[in-house]
């Protein structure tokens, strides 16, 4: 790592003050020193924003919903029974005990692109500012079947795939105000521009995580393929949210993840699943209209079956 | 005024420097001049004489590095030392301060739960912590809480089995371990 200057801030304010444009902001530390390690992020000043108030807490909203502060941990999250299943199963997959015990929920969020090309220290990739997306054209298996851009790095945050089906907002910092931004708001940059991991613009910081207030009847799932059974990346991920009310569905959302740069959702499959009766043909039929644009590279063809296997469990999940 | 000055050094910056810095190592209040981006691990094993630890991976993907902080494993290699102060940090030295060996380390010896051992002392700090939680844990239980823990060797079933001793839990025997995997 190469040497940085090291501060505690004790609000969003002087945070966002004492990051200058060559600071980063530390919270559980897991992906950014990471990437310090690789000298593929190489700060500065490191800004700790885990002192900042409120932000290791779980509390009520004045609406009833929940607001979870960036700083809660991915363990203390995962150990939350009363949060909606589908987030506590997200969280529950992230990395091993070890990194759930330290890793947080704004930096789970804001965690960077694992494409081995962008993490690779000797290779300038596209996201990287270079001029090719080397994974297009090489190993790809883990890469995007859906993308706006020509890099094809996917999201791989579990708890954005599941916080967009429950409609959550996050908590951001930006001059000097709080704004909320929508989990498609808060990755839409990502989906055109290779550069971009997220929508967050430099100083911007996630203060907290907001979901909306549980409604009775309401179910959510999330389920994820990986290689391993535990401790690894989800090589398709799976997030769905709404209620089975006399056998038909309502309200439903689904999303998946590690297959776009954005937790990918279609309002057009939400919008045909309304009223349909739960039960495998609906969710096939919602499986094959979300995935009918998917364009799968050399090595990750196997993503679209396992899609589809995903979002047929997890909508029937949401009758048990 | 306090208060106010209280924040004012708060958000002192430190370093590119080495920092005076504080840790609490296996019960040992012990002072370090270390720059910030030394790791917990770094410090540990270069400059305090705590080699328990093993580097590896060094990107929070082995589980060799695995120390206890506050009584919770956490991968000393991915925490910047300055951040582990005033927490309490126990390594596998801190186990058996006076040389005689806990329950756990006796019976990953006498289940044989380790080849090379350089992740051992990682699984003995996982294992004891997770005895400590949950002191009659299932070989589920046992699996899950030694997931971020790897062992190139493969010695998993025996560690599952050393732990399931330690617990004083029945085990089945090596082979239905085996085929369980």
């Amino acid at each position: 790592m190469k040497a940085f200057e090291y501060v505690n801030a004790q609000t969003p304010e002087s945070a966002a003050g004492l990051i200058g444009t060559e600071g980063r902001y530390l919270a559980g530390g897991i992906d950014l020193l990471g990437e310090m390690k690789e000298y593929i992020a190489t700060p500065a000043r490191l800004v700790n924003v885990k002192n900042l108030p409120t932000t290791r807490e779980i509390s009520k909203t004045p609406e009833g919903g929940f607001r979870l502060g960036a700083n809660v941990t991915i363990a203390e999250l995962a150990a939350q029974a009363d949060l909606p299943a589908g987030l506590i199963e997200a969280a529950a997959e992230v990395g091993s005990p070890q990194i759930r015990a330290v890793a947080t929920v704004g930096g789970n969020l804001a965690q960077h692109s694992r494409c081995w090309y962008y993490r690779q220290r000797d290779l300038t990739c596209l996201k990287r500012g270079g001029s090719t997306c080397y994974a297009r054209d090489g190993e790809n298996k883990y890469n995007a079947i859906f993308t706006g851009n020509p890099c094809i790095s996917p999201v791989v945050s579990n708890l954005a795939v599941a916080l967009t089906v429950l409609s959550a907002q996050a908590v951001v910092w930006r001059k000097s105000k709080e704004v909320r931004l929508t989990m498609a708001e808060l990755y839409a940059d990502a989906w055109n521009n290779p550069l971009a991991q997220n929508s967050l613009q430099p100083g911007d910081l996630i203060l907290a995580v907001e979901i909306p207030a549980p409604v009775a009847g309401v179910r959510s799932s999330y389920l994820q393929v990986s290689e391993k059974s535990d401790f690894d990346w989800a090589l398709v991920s799976c997030a769905a949210a709404g209620s089975v009310n006399e056998g038909k569905f309502r309200g439903v959302k689904i999303a998946l993840g590690a297959v776009a740069p954005v937790p990918f959702q279609m309002e057009e499959a939400n919008a045909l699943l309304e009223g349909k009766p739960c039960n495998e043909a609906s969710a096939n039929a919602a499986a094959s209209l979300i995935l009918a644009t998917a364009t799968p590279f050399s090595h990750n063809g196997y993503k679209v079956p396992i899609a589809r296997a995903l979002i047929r469990r997890t909508l029937l999940n949401l009758a048990k | 005024m306090a208060q106010e000055l209280n924040k004012h050094n708060a958000e002192k910056i430190q370093g590119p420097d080495a920092i005076p810095v504080q840790l609490t190592i296996n019960g040992k209040a012990q002072a370090f001049q270390l720059e910030p981006r030394v790791t917990l691990l770094d410090a540990l094993r270069n400059h305090s004489t705590q080699t328990g630890a093993k580097e590896v991976c060094d990107r929070a993907t082995c589980g060799a590095c695995t120390v206890l902080l506050d009584g919770v494993p956490v991968y000393a290699c991915m925490l910047l030392a300055i951040e582990a102060q005033g927490r309490e940090i126990t390594t596998v030295e801190g186990l058996a301060p006076d040389g005689k060996l806990t329950k756990v380390q006796e019976e990953f010896i006498a289940c044989d739960g380790l080849q090379c051992g350089y992740c051992t002392p990682g699984f003995v700090l996982t294992v004891s912590a997770l005895l400590a939680k949950n002191p009659k844990p299932s070989e589920t239980d046992v699996r899950k809480a030694c997931s971020g823990n790897l062992c190139r060797c493969g010695s998993y079933p025996r560690v599952v089995e050393a732990a399931l001793k330690a617990a004083g839990v029945a085990t089945a025997s090596k082979c239905e371990v085996l085929t369980n995997v």
